[in-house]
């Protein structure tokens, strides 16, 4: 009590010691979620191999699919893997639990909040280190391209960025239409198996498949333009001017899902009264 | 502090017996931070978790039974080991003849196990189609099972709720269809495991009075383990009251009291001008909030210091009384530990 | 004679619960057999294209069709989940009261599997029945002899996958991740049960070890059975064996998991 003690070093002792346990208390948590991490990343280096043994073993039989060589198969594989994982880091979280809050009612409580619902389902929750498989689905795209021996040019390169922002707008679209059914259909449990179910179709060249199924893929449910497009933009097989095509597609679609979304919240909020 | 009021004869054979009973757990030991992280990866140590410790106690057949301790302190852990999921680190048990861990088939036609926090029910389904499901399970005869239905569906007051699914029952009607799906076999013990828990207080009665109810007519010994102290009060003449893996009582509730109740209550109804000094030469004051007023004494005082009372001050009414069975149990907890340290 | 009978019931009234607990899901279940369809249907149509210019490691495109409805329908009456379940029975409690009942939990999980199976394996056959009107490449020939014996190996594949996903969902005594282990399993099977392509369109290294392990038992057998891809009594007396043998060490197999692992259960609780 008789001592005197500047204030301010005693201040900045224990700023030290609360940072450092902050730190600690990361490092800790850190350690945890890494397991977690690696783990994912096994597993989606797992299915990526099993993927690639696949598309080896239809190349075995033949030179191409659907008129695409087995590499640039590889680069769509790419593609197909990197927006799996923003439907999993981004989307799957959020959406996926629509349905039984749908059911059970709380969904009320989403919609009391001042936000547009749409947006706030979709985004609300992050599942960040499933953006890895995003990392890892470009740069076995990357890879692909070397082995074909194709530097693609600039203008290129911006097309496939752009047919690839289109792709994510008209995978998220496909999404706000199943979350809609939600709505009418209120036993759908499990919506993600449906759009799961689908997309595996996208894995794919549209040209590998019969006419029935490319209109299907390309005009009804476009899933063509998610990774055919993105991919024959980088690969050149398709003029870059693709690129806004993709753009106009992706509009298109957001612009249906959005209107199906109100159509749909309109008739349930009647409904709940 | 460890005692025991015996009142079952020992000319009858008990049911449920259990001798110096322990149950150990390693559980593997994390230090905090990133270090311990590692280190637990790398070489893991362990510690010993003494869930319940040299725990004895006899039941005899009819008994209502209520083992009473906070959470953690090994409570679920003696009943599982009573019903058969886990196996005792030492110690032996002894069920209606068989030891539970490997009793199998035989044994577990004799019990039945209601857990509050989990159900049996097909949550999908109406009651009546888990209960036909039992029927076949416990090979139950057509007669036997139509019989006990009936009657359990008149004691529980089921006779609304057994055609709709489960997931629309309400808590408690969702707890007595439990208890109907456990007693179609005509157990010999029923075990109950925080049987009230969450339910409103309508429903904690109902269920109260048909285990009273049932007990009488059909003489099964029940078993249950409760924090709530409504579910002895009503229910159980006996309890054993559990903390840290320890019986720290067995007997009976009122001999409980009255062994660790010191003191006792005077709780006044006081004229006008009494203040909380005047009033605080007699004894602690427990609450003041005029004109009531609570009084608390050594329990051999207790008689005199309310004549002095009544003499002393004016006093419109006054009676006494226990304290509360809450604070009975509280102190027994605490007076356990002290004994352990 | 008394206890068969008790067993009669038992699995009745377990068997009818499950398929009523089934119909109250049946749109889940509706989208589940959705991805029982389309995943052989695409690969379906990969193959399709392959084999336009004509045939492919000996299938034809017509055959390739035959063999993947075929892959359909066996797929769906031998496939099971159990191991997800289970390992979240063990994991949030549900097996006490289970352990409690003097009725061993495999029971349910096989009466559950069976309603399940019944019902969707009836829509894949409908279906397979609407498709070959319209669609002659699917048709198979009336052969009641060859339908008795794939119905035969079908019951053996999905007892056999039972014990495989029941035995796996076991691990949950032990670990947290079991389910990472049957997702492993899952991606193996891709291949060598079949899925994919037949078997024979694999490189002849991975053939072999399905052949020598139990994925071939899985699906492979059955559909070739079912197309007529395996005939003469050699061979099929040996698919027969493998699988009764693979039966046999996995049935061993889940004895042995499920007694270490009740013992582990009753030392540290769930």
């Amino acid at each position: 009590m008789t001592e005197v003690r500047l204030p301010t070093f005693r201040v900045q002792r224990s700023a030290f010691r609360i940072l450092a346990a902050l730190w600690r208390l990361n490092f800790a948590e850190e350690l945890q979620y890494r397991a977690n991490f690696v783990a994912s990343l096994v597993g989606t280096a797992f299915w990526i191999a099993t993927a690639l043994l696949t598309l080896a073993l239809f190349f075995r039989h033949t030179t191409l699919l659907g008129g695409w060589s087995y590499w640039e198969v590889v680069v769509l594989l790419g593609v197909f893997n990197a927006l799996t994982g923003v439907i999993e880091a981004v989307l799957r979280p959020g959406i996926g639990q629509l349905a039984s809050e749908v059911r059970s009612g709380r969904l009320d409580l989403v919609l009391s909040r001042p936000v547009d619902a749409q947006a706030f389902v979709s985004f609300r929750k992050l599942d960040v280190w499933r953006l890895t498989d995003v990392a890892l689905g470009l740069g076995l795209a990357g890879y692909a391209l070397a082995r074909l021996g194709q530097m693609p040019s600039a203008l290129q390169l911006a097309a496939f960025v752009v047919a690839l922002a289109s792709a994510a707008v008209v995978v998220y679209a496909i999404w706000v239409a199943l979350m809609s059914l939600a709505f009418w259909f209120v036993a759908v449990e499990n919506l993600s198996v449906l759009f799961d179910a689908v997309y595996e179709g996208a894995r794919y060249p549209v040209s590998a498949y019969p006419g029935a199924l490319r209109f299907l893929f390309v005009y009804l449910l476009p899933i063509a333009w998610t990774t055919t497009i993105p991919a024959s933009a980088l690969t050149g097989r398709l003029r870059p001017e693709i690129g806004l095509v993709a753009v106009a597609v992706a509009v298109v679609a957001f612009a249906l899902a959005r209107v199906l979304w109100s159509q749909a919240l309109k008739r349930y909020t009647g409904v709940s009264g | 502090m460890r005692c025991v009021d015996a009142i079952d004869s020992p000319l009858v054979a008990p049911v449920i017996l259990a001798e110096k009973l322990s149950k150990t757990f390693r559980v593997k030991v994390r230090e905090p931070g990133l270090a311990g992280a590692v280190s637990a990866l790398v070489r893991p140590r362990y510690r010993d978790v003494h869930a319940v410790r040299d725990v004895s106690f006899a039941i005899a057949p009819g008994e209502i039974v209520a083992f009473l301790g906070p959470n953690g302190a090994g409570k679920t852990t003696t009943l599982k080991m009573l019903t058969g999921l886990l196996y005792p680190s030492g110690g032996r048990v002894e069920v209606t003849g068989f030891t539970p861990w490997t009793g199998g088939s035989p044994f577990k036609r004799r019990i039945a196990l209601v857990l509050g926090n989990r159900q049996q029910l097909a949550w999908d389904l109406p009651a009546e189609e888990t209960f036909q499901l039992n029927r076949a399970i416990y090979d139950i005869p057509d007669a036997a099972y139509r019989e006990r239905l009936a009657e359990l569906v008149a004691l529980l007051g089921l006779a609304e709720v057994l055609d709709k699914p489960v997931r629309q029952l309400s808590l408690g009607e969702r707890m007595k269809c439990e208890l109907a799906a456990a007693l179609l076999h005509r157990p010999a013990i029923l075990f109950l495991d925080e049987p009230t828990l969450g339910l409103d207080v309508t429903a904690q009665d109902a269920i109260r009075r048909f285990l009273a109810e049932y007990r009488d007519r059909h003489g099964a010994t029940i078993l249950l383990t409760s924090h709530y102290m409504q579910d002895v009060t009503a229910l159980a003449l006996r309890v054993l009251i559990i903390n840290r893996g320890r019986l720290l009582y067995d007997g009976l509730l009122g001999a409980l009291v009255a062994r660790i109740a010191r003191v006792k209550r005077i709780e006044l109804v006081l004229g006008v001008g009494v203040t909380a000094e005047a009033l605080g030469r007699f004894g602690t004051v427990r609450s003041f909030r005029s004109p009531n007023a609570v009084l608390e004494v050594p329990r051999e005082e207790a008689a005199a210091t309310s004549a002095r009372v009544l003499a002393a001050l004016p006093v419109a009414d006054l009676s006494i009384q226990d304290p509360p069975i809450e604070e009975v149990i509280r102190q027994a907890f605490a007076e356990g530990s002290e004994a352990e340290t | 004679m008394t206890r068969a009978r008790g067993w009669v019931g038992t699995y009745a009234a377990l068997i009818r619960n499950a398929w009523l607990v089934d119909l109250q899901y049946r749109a889940a279940i509706g989208l589940w057999l959705l991805w029982g369809i389309t995943e052989p249907a695409i690969a379906l149509g990969i193959w399709w294209a392959i084999a336009s210019g004509g045939p492919v490691g000996g299938y034809a495109r017509a055959d390739f069709a035959r063999y993947f409805f075929a892959l359909m329908l066996v797929n769906q009456l031998t496939i099971a989940w159990d191991s997800w379940y289970l390992d979240r029975w063990i994991r949030e409690g549900d097996l006490n009261f289970r352990l409690a009942r003097p009725l061993n939990p495999i029971h349910e999980s096989i009466a559950d599997n069976i309603a399940y199976k019944a019902r969707s394996g009836g829509v894949i056959l409908v279906l397979w029945l609407l498709v070959a009107l319209v669609w002659p490449a699917v048709r198979l020939s009336f052969d009641p002899a060859r339908w008795a014996l794939t119905a035969l190996a079908v019951l053996l594949a999905g007892a056999m996958r039972f014990f495989i996903s029941f035995t796996t969902g076991l691990l949950a005594f032990w670990t947290t991740r079991a389910s990472a282990v049957m997702e492993l399993h899952a991606g193996l099977a891709l291949f060598l049960a079949g899925r994919v392509a037949p078997l024979s369109l694999l490189p002849p290294a991975l053939a072999s070890v399905a052949g020598v392990l139990w994925f071939r038992g899985m699906i492979s057998f059955p559909v070739e059975l079912l197309t007529g891809a395996v005939h003469g009594a050699s061979q099929i007396q040996r698919g027969f064996a493998e699988q009764m043998v693979w039966l046999g060490l996995w049935f061993a197999a889940y004895r042995l998991a499920w007694s270490r692992g009740v013992r582990q259960y009753g030392a540290v609780g769930g």
